[in-house]
Protein backbone atom coordinates (compact mmCIF):
# COMPACT_ATOMS: atom_id res chain seq x y z
CA UNK A 1 0.00 0.00 0.00
CA UNK A 2 1.42 3.29 -0.82
CA UNK A 3 1.43 5.96 2.03
CA UNK A 4 -2.05 7.31 2.49
CA UNK A 5 -3.60 10.98 4.01
CA UNK A 6 -6.73 11.56 5.56
CA UNK A 7 -8.17 15.13 6.89
CA UNK A 8 -10.44 16.33 8.96
CA UNK A 9 -10.41 14.39 12.37
CA UNK A 10 -9.43 14.57 15.77
CA UNK A 11 -8.73 13.08 18.78
CA UNK A 12 -11.33 14.43 21.60
CA UNK A 13 -9.66 11.39 24.19
CA UNK A 14 -8.14 8.27 24.49
CA UNK A 15 -8.47 6.34 27.94
CA UNK A 16 -6.89 3.07 28.57
CA UNK A 17 -7.95 0.37 31.84
CA UNK A 18 -5.58 -1.90 33.38
CA UNK A 19 -6.03 -5.36 35.35
CA UNK A 20 -5.60 -4.07 39.24
CA UNK A 21 -3.89 -7.55 39.40
CA UNK A 22 -0.11 -7.00 39.41
CA UNK A 23 1.89 -10.16 38.24
CA UNK A 24 5.81 -9.59 39.34
CA UNK A 25 7.97 -11.66 37.09
CA UNK A 26 10.43 -11.93 39.85
CA UNK A 27 8.34 -13.18 42.91
CA UNK A 28 5.71 -14.36 41.30
CA UNK A 29 6.96 -16.78 38.67
CA UNK A 30 7.51 -20.35 39.60
CA UNK A 31 7.78 -22.01 36.28
CA UNK A 32 11.76 -20.48 36.14
CA UNK A 33 14.97 -20.42 37.96
CA UNK A 34 15.38 -17.09 39.12
CA UNK A 35 18.67 -16.58 36.45
CA UNK A 36 16.10 -17.24 33.74
CA UNK A 37 13.67 -14.70 34.84
CA UNK A 38 16.62 -12.75 35.53
CA UNK A 39 17.81 -12.92 31.77
CA UNK A 40 14.54 -12.71 30.13
CA UNK A 41 13.47 -9.70 31.85
CA UNK A 42 16.52 -7.70 31.43
CA UNK A 43 16.23 -8.51 27.43
CA UNK A 44 12.50 -8.16 27.42
CA UNK A 45 12.80 -5.08 30.39
CA UNK A 46 9.58 -6.41 31.22
CA UNK A 47 9.60 -6.72 35.60
CA UNK A 48 5.60 -6.45 35.93
CA UNK A 49 2.32 -7.03 34.22
CA UNK A 50 -1.20 -6.62 34.63
CA UNK A 51 -3.02 -9.70 34.34
CA UNK A 52 -7.22 -10.24 33.59
CA UNK A 53 -7.19 -13.57 34.80
CA UNK A 54 -10.62 -15.61 34.29
CA UNK A 55 -12.99 -12.91 34.94
CA UNK A 56 -11.58 -10.13 32.59
CA UNK A 57 -12.06 -10.06 28.72
CA UNK A 58 -10.87 -7.74 26.14
CA UNK A 59 -14.98 -5.85 26.28
CA UNK A 60 -14.83 -5.23 29.88
CA UNK A 61 -11.26 -3.44 29.66
CA UNK A 62 -12.67 -1.37 26.76
CA UNK A 63 -16.08 -0.34 28.05
CA UNK A 64 -14.55 0.73 31.58
CA UNK A 65 -12.14 3.31 29.23
CA UNK A 66 -14.90 4.02 27.02
CA UNK A 67 -17.32 4.62 30.14
CA UNK A 68 -14.78 7.04 31.22
CA UNK A 69 -14.46 9.11 27.75
CA UNK A 70 -18.45 9.61 28.19
CA UNK A 71 -17.92 10.83 31.73
CA UNK A 72 -14.67 12.95 30.81
CA UNK A 73 -15.90 14.35 27.25
CA UNK A 74 -19.77 14.57 28.19
CA UNK A 75 -20.66 12.54 25.50
CA UNK A 76 -23.58 10.95 25.23
CA UNK A 77 -23.22 7.54 24.20
CA UNK A 78 -26.32 7.85 21.42
CA UNK A 79 -23.93 10.21 19.78
CA UNK A 80 -21.41 7.47 18.31
CA UNK A 81 -21.92 6.66 14.80
CA UNK A 82 -19.48 3.70 14.86
CA UNK A 83 -17.57 1.43 17.20
CA UNK A 84 -14.79 -0.59 15.73
CA UNK A 85 -13.72 -3.39 18.14
CA UNK A 86 -9.43 -4.38 17.49
CA UNK A 87 -8.80 -7.46 19.08
CA UNK A 88 -6.81 -10.80 18.71
CA UNK A 89 -8.34 -11.97 22.12
CA UNK A 90 -12.20 -11.32 21.59
CA UNK A 91 -14.74 -12.34 24.20
CA UNK A 92 -16.49 -15.18 21.73
CA UNK A 93 -15.91 -16.28 18.11
CA UNK A 94 -19.60 -14.73 17.28
CA UNK A 95 -20.83 -12.03 17.79
CA UNK A 96 -18.56 -9.96 17.10
CA UNK A 97 -16.78 -8.42 20.41
CA UNK A 98 -18.30 -5.16 18.63
CA UNK A 99 -21.78 -6.19 19.50
CA UNK A 100 -21.15 -6.75 23.00
CA UNK A 101 -19.92 -3.45 23.56
CA UNK A 102 -22.79 -1.75 21.42
CA UNK A 103 -25.13 -3.19 23.90
CA UNK A 104 -23.49 -2.42 27.06
CA UNK A 105 -22.07 0.83 26.44
CA UNK A 106 -25.79 1.32 25.35
CA UNK A 107 -25.11 2.56 22.05
CA UNK A 108 -28.00 3.42 19.36
CA UNK A 109 -29.27 1.48 16.53
CA UNK A 110 -27.97 3.60 14.19
CA UNK A 111 -24.15 3.09 15.27
CA UNK A 112 -22.52 0.93 12.97
CA UNK A 113 -20.13 -2.19 15.22
CA UNK A 114 -17.77 -4.54 13.78
CA UNK A 115 -13.98 -6.19 14.81
CA UNK A 116 -10.81 -6.17 13.51
CA UNK A 117 -8.40 -8.78 13.66
CA UNK A 118 -5.09 -7.67 14.14
CA UNK A 119 -3.18 -7.45 17.25
CA UNK A 120 0.42 -5.59 17.35
CA UNK A 121 -0.11 -3.03 14.43
CA UNK A 122 -3.68 -2.50 15.25
CA UNK A 123 -3.04 0.97 16.79
CA UNK A 124 -2.66 3.13 13.58
CA UNK A 125 -4.45 0.24 11.43
CA UNK A 126 -7.84 1.55 13.33
CA UNK A 127 -6.61 5.12 13.51
CA UNK A 128 -6.76 4.93 9.85
CA UNK A 129 -9.68 2.90 9.57
CA UNK A 130 -11.83 5.61 11.94
CA UNK A 131 -10.41 8.86 10.33
CA UNK A 132 -11.40 6.91 6.86
CA UNK A 133 -14.73 6.82 8.06
CA UNK A 134 -14.92 9.99 9.19
CA UNK A 135 -13.46 11.96 6.26
CA UNK A 136 -16.03 9.87 4.10
CA UNK A 137 -18.71 12.12 5.63
CA UNK A 138 -22.14 10.90 7.47
CA UNK A 139 -20.29 10.22 10.37
CA UNK A 140 -19.40 12.57 12.93
CA UNK A 141 -18.24 10.29 15.97
CA UNK A 142 -15.86 7.05 15.86
CA UNK A 143 -14.84 5.19 19.25
CA UNK A 144 -12.17 3.29 18.46
CA UNK A 145 -10.94 0.51 21.15
CA UNK A 146 -8.14 -2.40 21.44
CA UNK A 147 -8.54 -5.07 23.72
CA UNK A 148 -6.17 -7.53 24.09
CA UNK A 149 -5.88 -9.90 27.15
CA UNK A 150 -2.56 -12.15 25.41
CA UNK A 151 -1.90 -13.40 29.32
CA UNK A 152 -4.34 -15.76 28.63
CA UNK A 153 -3.14 -17.93 25.88
CA UNK A 154 -0.01 -17.70 26.84
CA UNK A 155 1.77 -20.91 28.18
CA UNK A 156 3.05 -20.28 31.23
CA UNK A 157 6.00 -22.93 30.89
CA UNK A 158 7.03 -21.25 27.78
CA UNK A 159 9.37 -18.38 29.46
CA UNK A 160 9.17 -16.33 25.34
CA UNK A 161 5.71 -15.60 26.21
CA UNK A 162 5.01 -15.89 29.42
CA UNK A 163 7.09 -13.44 30.93
CA UNK A 164 6.20 -10.64 28.56
CA UNK A 165 3.09 -10.44 27.87
CA UNK A 166 0.14 -8.36 29.82
CA UNK A 167 -3.03 -7.22 29.23
CA UNK A 168 -5.20 -3.77 28.55
CA UNK A 169 -7.55 -1.81 26.60
CA UNK A 170 -8.12 1.15 25.55
CA UNK A 171 -10.67 3.36 24.17
CA UNK A 172 -9.94 6.38 21.31
CA UNK A 173 -12.42 9.35 20.57
CA UNK A 174 -12.74 10.60 17.20
CA UNK A 175 -14.36 13.12 15.71
CA UNK A 176 -14.53 15.56 12.89
CA UNK A 177 -13.20 18.64 12.80
CA UNK A 178 -12.77 22.11 10.85
CA UNK A 179 -9.40 22.83 12.29
CA UNK A 180 -6.74 23.59 9.12
CA UNK A 181 -4.07 21.24 9.17
CA UNK A 182 -5.16 18.32 10.21
CA UNK A 183 -3.25 16.15 7.54
CA UNK A 184 -2.78 12.39 9.28
CA UNK A 185 -0.55 10.09 7.01
CA UNK A 186 -0.31 6.74 7.32
CA UNK A 187 1.47 3.51 5.75
CA UNK A 188 0.06 -0.09 6.21
CA UNK A 189 2.10 -3.09 5.07
CA UNK A 190 1.15 -7.08 5.48
CA UNK A 191 3.49 -10.32 4.81
CA UNK A 192 1.33 -12.70 5.18
CA UNK A 193 4.08 -15.67 4.63
CA UNK A 194 5.25 -15.18 8.37
CA UNK A 195 1.73 -15.55 9.86
CA UNK A 196 3.01 -18.74 11.71
CA UNK A 197 5.59 -16.87 13.08
CA UNK A 198 3.77 -15.85 15.90
CA UNK A 199 0.08 -18.33 16.19
CA UNK A 200 -2.33 -20.06 17.87
CA UNK A 201 -2.90 -23.23 15.94
CA UNK A 202 -5.39 -24.71 17.30
CA UNK A 203 -9.31 -23.28 18.58
CA UNK A 204 -9.87 -21.71 15.68
CA UNK A 205 -11.83 -23.97 12.70
CA UNK A 206 -8.26 -25.04 11.36
CA UNK A 207 -7.79 -27.17 14.18
CA UNK A 208 -11.21 -26.88 16.57
CA UNK A 209 -10.31 -29.12 19.31
CA UNK A 210 -6.79 -30.12 18.78
CA UNK A 211 -6.14 -32.50 21.88
CA UNK A 212 -2.64 -30.80 22.34
CA UNK A 213 -3.17 -28.18 24.66
CA UNK A 214 0.03 -26.27 23.85
CA UNK A 215 -1.72 -25.22 21.09
CA UNK A 216 -4.30 -23.50 22.11
CA UNK A 217 -1.72 -21.16 23.68
CA UNK A 218 0.87 -19.01 21.82
CA UNK A 219 4.06 -19.99 19.94
CA UNK A 220 6.26 -16.90 18.68
CA UNK A 221 9.43 -17.71 16.84
CA UNK A 222 11.17 -14.84 18.27
CA UNK A 223 14.36 -14.66 16.27
CA UNK A 224 11.89 -14.20 13.06
CA UNK A 225 9.85 -11.72 14.72
CA UNK A 226 13.15 -10.13 16.02
CA UNK A 227 14.55 -10.09 11.67
CA UNK A 228 11.15 -9.02 10.52
CA UNK A 229 11.10 -6.01 12.77
CA UNK A 230 14.62 -4.72 12.65
CA UNK A 231 14.42 -5.26 8.48
CA UNK A 232 10.50 -3.23 8.14
CA UNK A 233 10.46 -1.29 11.04
CA UNK A 234 13.28 1.02 9.99
CA UNK A 235 11.95 1.62 6.12
CA UNK A 236 8.33 2.30 7.52
CA UNK A 237 9.57 5.13 9.77
CA UNK A 238 11.40 6.42 6.93
CA UNK A 239 8.43 5.82 3.80
CA UNK A 240 5.94 7.79 6.51
CA UNK A 241 8.65 11.01 7.10
CA UNK A 242 9.13 10.97 3.79
CA UNK A 243 5.18 11.64 2.53
CA UNK A 244 4.58 14.24 5.32
CA UNK A 245 8.09 16.08 4.13
CA UNK A 246 9.25 15.69 7.36
CA UNK A 247 12.19 14.88 9.54
CA UNK A 248 12.94 13.19 13.06
CA UNK A 249 13.08 16.33 14.35
CA UNK A 250 9.68 17.80 13.31
CA UNK A 251 8.23 14.28 15.31
CA UNK A 252 7.80 15.12 19.32
CA UNK A 253 7.35 11.16 20.28
CA UNK A 254 7.55 7.98 17.87
CA UNK A 255 5.27 5.76 20.18
CA UNK A 256 6.43 2.34 19.20
CA UNK A 257 4.38 -0.71 19.96
CA UNK A 258 5.59 -1.77 23.01
CA UNK A 259 7.22 -4.95 21.88
CA UNK A 260 10.06 -5.55 23.77
CA UNK A 261 12.72 -3.59 25.12
CA UNK A 262 15.94 -5.26 22.98
CA UNK A 263 13.96 -4.96 19.61
CA UNK A 264 12.70 -0.98 20.62
CA UNK A 265 16.41 0.44 21.62
CA UNK A 266 17.82 -1.49 18.89
CA UNK A 267 15.19 0.27 16.25
CA UNK A 268 15.84 3.30 17.90
CA UNK A 269 19.93 3.25 17.78
CA UNK A 270 19.39 1.66 14.36
CA UNK A 271 17.18 4.87 13.06
CA UNK A 272 19.74 7.26 15.48
CA UNK A 273 16.09 8.05 17.42
CA UNK A 274 16.50 10.66 20.47
CA UNK A 275 15.39 8.17 23.86
CA UNK A 276 14.05 10.86 24.64
CA UNK A 277 11.09 11.21 22.33
CA UNK A 278 10.77 7.10 22.23
CA UNK A 279 8.15 6.21 25.76
CA UNK A 280 8.87 3.01 26.95
CA UNK A 281 6.80 1.05 29.36
CA UNK A 282 7.58 -2.26 29.32
CA UNK A 283 8.86 -2.65 32.51
CA UNK A 284 5.56 -2.37 34.43
CA UNK A 285 3.24 -3.05 31.93
CA UNK A 286 4.42 -6.20 29.00
CA UNK A 287 3.64 -6.23 25.74
CA UNK A 288 -0.21 -5.99 25.73
CA UNK A 289 -0.74 -6.06 21.85
CA UNK A 290 -2.45 -3.19 19.82
CA UNK A 291 -3.07 -1.70 23.41
CA UNK A 292 0.27 -0.76 23.79
CA UNK A 293 0.26 2.58 21.92
CA UNK A 294 -2.14 3.82 23.19
CA UNK A 295 -0.79 2.73 26.90
CA UNK A 296 2.46 4.37 26.07
CA UNK A 297 0.67 7.40 25.22
CA UNK A 298 -1.46 7.62 28.71
CA UNK A 299 1.86 6.04 30.89
CA UNK A 300 4.76 7.32 29.27
CA UNK A 301 4.69 10.69 30.52
CA UNK A 302 3.94 12.81 27.83
CA UNK A 303 5.03 16.44 27.96
CA UNK A 304 2.35 18.38 26.08
CA UNK A 305 2.72 21.72 25.01
CA UNK A 306 0.24 24.23 25.60
CA UNK A 307 0.02 26.55 22.72
CA UNK A 308 0.36 23.83 19.96
CA UNK A 309 -0.66 20.04 19.03
CA UNK A 310 2.26 16.80 19.87
CA UNK A 311 2.92 15.67 16.23
CA UNK A 312 3.28 11.63 16.87
CA UNK A 313 4.15 9.04 14.54
CA UNK A 314 2.51 5.46 16.12
CA UNK A 315 4.36 2.75 14.87
CA UNK A 316 2.94 -1.08 15.25
CA UNK A 317 4.44 -4.23 13.95
CA UNK A 318 4.44 -7.81 14.65
CA UNK A 319 2.09 -10.53 14.22
CA UNK A 320 0.41 -11.07 10.98
CA UNK A 321 3.09 -10.57 9.88
CA UNK A 322 1.54 -6.74 10.08
CA UNK A 323 3.22 -3.57 10.48
CA UNK A 324 1.93 -0.31 9.71
CA UNK A 325 2.37 3.82 11.04
CA UNK A 326 0.31 6.67 11.64
CA UNK A 327 1.29 10.26 11.76
CA UNK A 328 -1.53 11.88 13.46
CA UNK A 329 -1.89 15.29 15.84
CA UNK A 330 -2.65 15.28 19.57
CA UNK A 331 -4.26 18.64 20.04
CA UNK A 332 -3.91 20.47 23.73
CA UNK A 333 -7.46 19.81 23.98
CA UNK A 334 -7.44 16.48 23.60
CA UNK A 335 -7.63 14.29 27.20
CA UNK A 336 -5.27 11.31 27.81
CA UNK A 337 -6.44 9.13 30.90
CA UNK A 338 -6.47 6.23 32.53
CA UNK A 339 -8.88 3.48 34.61
CA UNK A 340 -8.12 0.68 36.49
CA UNK A 341 -10.80 -2.81 36.22
CA UNK A 342 -10.71 -4.25 39.67
CA UNK A 343 -10.26 -8.46 38.77
CA UNK A 344 -12.08 -9.09 41.89
CA UNK A 345 -15.64 -7.81 40.80
CA UNK A 346 -17.43 -10.04 38.28
CA UNK A 347 -18.17 -8.75 35.14
CA UNK A 348 -21.23 -10.26 33.34
CA UNK A 349 -22.93 -9.05 29.63
CA UNK B 1 37.80 -8.70 9.44
CA UNK B 2 40.06 -11.89 9.67
CA UNK B 3 38.35 -15.18 10.45
CA UNK B 4 39.84 -14.87 13.70
CA UNK B 5 38.72 -11.23 14.71
CA UNK B 6 35.46 -12.85 13.76
CA UNK B 7 35.57 -15.64 16.19
CA UNK B 8 36.54 -13.25 18.67
CA UNK B 9 33.46 -11.21 17.67
CA UNK B 10 31.03 -14.22 17.95
CA UNK B 11 32.73 -15.00 21.30
CA UNK B 12 31.85 -11.70 22.76
CA UNK B 13 27.63 -12.00 21.62
CA UNK B 14 28.05 -15.26 23.22
CA UNK B 15 30.28 -14.07 26.51
CA UNK B 16 32.34 -16.84 25.81
CA UNK B 17 36.67 -17.14 25.69
CA UNK B 18 37.33 -17.62 21.67
CA UNK B 19 39.39 -19.89 22.71
CA UNK B 20 36.40 -22.25 23.37
CA UNK B 21 35.29 -21.67 19.68
CA UNK B 22 36.05 -23.80 16.46
CA UNK B 23 34.04 -23.29 12.99
CA UNK B 24 32.87 -26.97 14.09
CA UNK B 25 31.30 -25.55 17.69
CA UNK B 26 27.23 -26.45 17.60
CA UNK B 27 25.27 -23.58 19.44
CA UNK B 28 24.01 -26.39 21.75
CA UNK B 29 27.88 -26.38 22.90
CA UNK B 30 27.53 -22.22 23.45
CA UNK B 31 25.66 -21.91 26.92
CA UNK B 32 24.76 -18.35 26.12
CA UNK B 33 23.51 -19.51 22.57
CA UNK B 34 19.57 -20.09 23.49
CA UNK B 35 16.95 -18.24 21.94
CA UNK B 36 17.59 -14.81 23.66
CA UNK B 37 21.56 -15.44 22.25
CA UNK B 38 19.81 -15.93 18.80
CA UNK B 39 18.50 -12.62 19.25
CA UNK B 40 21.78 -10.76 20.72
CA UNK B 41 23.69 -12.44 17.55
CA UNK B 42 21.01 -10.59 14.90
CA UNK B 43 21.21 -7.40 16.61
CA UNK B 44 25.02 -7.93 16.57
CA UNK B 45 25.26 -8.58 12.91
CA UNK B 46 23.02 -5.54 12.03
CA UNK B 47 24.26 -3.07 13.83
CA UNK B 48 28.20 -4.18 13.77
CA UNK B 49 28.03 -4.68 9.95
CA UNK B 50 24.93 -3.72 8.43
CA UNK B 51 23.77 -7.86 7.94
CA UNK B 52 20.13 -8.75 8.18
CA UNK B 53 19.78 -12.63 8.35
CA UNK B 54 17.15 -13.95 5.64
CA UNK B 55 14.78 -16.01 7.29
CA UNK B 56 16.54 -19.48 6.07
CA UNK B 57 19.59 -18.24 7.31
CA UNK B 58 17.93 -17.64 10.77
CA UNK B 59 16.71 -21.29 10.83
CA UNK B 60 19.71 -23.14 8.88
CA UNK B 61 22.70 -21.04 11.94
CA UNK B 62 23.83 -24.20 13.78
CA UNK B 63 27.53 -23.76 14.00
CA UNK B 64 30.26 -20.74 14.37
CA UNK B 65 30.98 -21.52 10.61
CA UNK B 66 27.35 -21.14 9.60
CA UNK B 67 27.80 -17.58 11.45
CA UNK B 68 31.31 -17.08 9.06
CA UNK B 69 29.90 -18.30 6.35
CA UNK B 70 26.92 -15.75 6.73
CA UNK B 71 29.84 -13.13 7.24
CA UNK B 72 31.81 -14.20 4.57
CA UNK B 73 29.00 -13.88 2.33
CA UNK B 74 28.31 -10.10 3.12
CA UNK B 75 32.07 -9.37 2.64
CA UNK B 76 32.57 -9.42 6.09
CA UNK B 77 35.39 -11.51 6.35
CA UNK B 78 38.62 -10.68 3.95
CA UNK B 79 40.22 -14.15 4.03
CA UNK B 80 38.84 -17.60 3.09
CA UNK B 81 37.81 -20.56 5.42
CA UNK B 82 40.94 -21.83 7.10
Amino acid sequence: MAVVKTTGARIAAICTCLPTRRFDNLTDSSAFTEEEIRKVTGMAGVSSRRVAGETICSSDLCIAAAQRLFDRLEWHPESIDAVIMVTQTPDYFLPSTACVVHYRLKLADHCAAFDVGLGCSGFPYGMWLAAMMLQGGGMRRVLLLHGETPTRFSDQSDRSVSLLFGDAGSATALETTDVAGSTWHYALHSDGSGYNSMIVESGGFRDRFGQDLHKHCVSMNGALIFNFTIKRVPSLIDETLKAAAMGTDDIDYFIFHQSNQFIMKHLCAKQSLPSEKIPIILRDFGNTGGASIPLAMTQGNLTRPEDRPLRLMLLGYGVGLSWGSALVDLDAKAILDSVELDNTSQVSA
Amino acid sequence: MTQTEAVAWIARVFETAPDQLTPDTHRDNVPAWDSLGVLTLLAGLDSAFGIVLTDEDIQAVKTVGDILDVMRRHGTLTSSPA
